[in-house]
């Protein structure tokens, strides 16, 4: 006999438990899928959209108001990138070769700041991070997913 | 096929530039050597085969100067350039500056520029580019270098620039812009609200026909431009709107060579009898656009954007029978020998979406 009785009867304990939370887990995911009001849905995209709006403003040099120094030279982000072109989001993460090590897209971002534009580098969880990163996968949305490409 | 897609530029035309490291710049200047790069100096050598003598001049555009107190890398770039014109030997016959001396157009800008020129004594003619102009519409440029449209015949070519940077319709009154606001939208290449603004324009045009009606129909033409006169990625404004017409009334002549700046690129095109040569920036490389790069064209490597001094300076051409370009920078190699390298080939899984806003 493969198993003892005793532990038939352990095995059998736990699949029950199992089985009792992955029951409660399948009713809140079954919650979660009720499907979606094109008013829910207008208001998911209305979030994106205001910070592909504001990451466009600070990717075009707009920083009033934002709290950061992007860049001390004069220059801006989509002076390199226009429709930020060449910032290729969808081959992070990799080896990045000018930071020597792999990396994600917001270290490159900070990368680009603190490099070129002599900025002030954005704490990687930062809003203003998360819109530059909004902007840039929006404005490059249907290139194909490529990660570590160089 | 009609007979204009088979026209080819005149094949005795030869165009080549070159580039040569200049003794008494390696003299002075070892520091510069040390740091890996040479003070490299370029030219564009016409050779015709039609009566016109050889000739060597120099082509500088988009220095992009700011204040020197926001930064000085391109004003390095641009005194390193003017410095290394001055030093050809021998000496061009002419320099052209191709436009955007300035990046707002801020009379401290151009006055820089101007001040920064005056160590190139040679012969120099002046084209505008956007970022000259759309703070005071041209004021201060045509005060400080003269007004375009321009002609004069050098050693059997007849030379021209044009000014394709004063016809932008009116977007800012409506508005209620000012002129610094009018600048910067201006000044965006990716943005929207300048609209198609480069056009050579009606009278200009009428200008130019008239100034090439006693130009034999075979002798060379050389015509400078801020913009190319094609379309090229309309959507960053890298074209000139009007340019089929420009195209129709260059057709008749078999011999014209367009030499634009703007593009911060490498750039060959033939249109007909003409062709089209896109020249470096001092000031930093654009990208190539997504789309309509013309074919012809030998894309530049991938510049790394940690170097300022890379993607930049100058470029050669060089031609047996027919143009055939070679440019060099100031930092390595300027075309890719792989596609993993190349200006276009980086991107080839990459799909661009116009933006939905300019401004906040």
């Amino acid at each position: 006999m493969l198993f003892s009785n005793k532990l038939r009867y352990a095995l059998a304990t736990v699949a029950v438990a199992a089985l009792v939370v992955l029951g409660i887990d399948v009713k809140q995911a079954v919650a979660h899928k009720d499907p979606h009001t094109a008013d829910q849905l207008k208001a998911f995209e209305d979030v994106f959209m205001e910070q592909v709006k504001i990451g466009d403003a600070l990717f075009h040099g707009d920083e009033k108001g934002r709290g950061t120094k992007l860049s001390r030279t004069g220059m801006a982000c989509a002076m390199c990138h226009p429709f930020a072109s060449d910032t290729h989001p969808h081959e992070f993460p990799k080896f990045q070769e000018q930071i020597g090590s792999f990396a994600t897209l917001r270290d490159m971002i900070n990368w680009c700041i603190e490099k070129p534009n002599e900025g002030e580098k954005l704490a990687a969880d930062s809003d203003q991070m998360k819109a530059l990163e909004a902007y840039i996968y929006w404005s490059n949305r249907n290139s194909k997913l490529d990660p570590g490409r160089h | 096929m009609n007979d204009r897609q088979i026209e080819r530029p005149d094949p005795s035309t030869v165009l080549t530039r070159r580039s040569f490291i200049n003794k008494s710049l390696l003299k002075g200047g070892a520091g510069v050597a040390a740091a890996g790069f040479f003070p490299v100096i370029n030219t564009m050598d016409f050779a015709y085969g039609q009566g016109a003598q050889s000739f060597r001049f120099a082509w500088v555009s988009d220095t992009h100067l700011y204040p020197k107190d926001v930064n000085t890398r391109f004003v390095d770039k641009a005194v390193r350039a003017f410095k290394e014109v001055q030093a050809m030997s021998p000496a061009a016959d002419f320099m052209i500056f191709g436009g955007d001396l300035a990046q707002l157009g801020d009379p401290v800008e151009i006055n820089l520029g101007a001040e920064l020129l005056k160590e190139v004594k040679i012969k120099k003619y002046f084209i505008p580019g956007e970022h000259d102009w759309y703070l005071d519409m041209g004021a201060l440029w045509n005060k400080s270098f003269g007004a375009a449209p321009w002609t004069f015949d050098h050693k059997g070519v007849r030379i021209i620039g044009l000014d394709t940077i004063s016809y932008a319709e009116d977007f800012w009154t409506s508005r209620k812009y000012s002129p610094k606001e009018r600048m910067g939208h201006m000044a965006t290449l990716d943005g929207t609200l300048g609209g198609a603004w480069s056009a050579v324009g009606e009278k200009q045009m009428r200008w130019l026909s008239s100034t090439l009606a006693n130009w034999g129909k075979d002798k060379p033409v050389l015509i400078f431009t801020h913009t190319p006169l094609y379309e090229y990625y309309p959507a960053w404004n890298f074209w000139v709107r009007d340019w089929k017409a420009v195209q129709e009334l260059l057709a008749p002549y078999g011999n014209v060579t367009n030499v634009h700046g703007h593009v911060h690129q490498p750039l060959y095109n033939e249109i007909g009898k003409m062709r089209s040569i896109g020249m470096l920036a001092t000031s930093w490389p654009w990208p190539y656009a997504p789309e309509g790069v013309p074919a012809l064209t030998r894309p530049m490597v991938r510049a790394d954007p940690g170097d300022h001094f890379d993607g930049v300076g100058w470029g050669s051409l060089s031609g047996g029978n027919r143009v055939e370009a070679e440019y060099k920078m100031w930092r390595k190699t300027v075309f890719a020998t792989a596609e993993v390298d190349s200006g276009t080939g980086d991107n080839r899984n990459q799909v661009l979406f116009p933006r939905v806003v300019d401004r906040l």
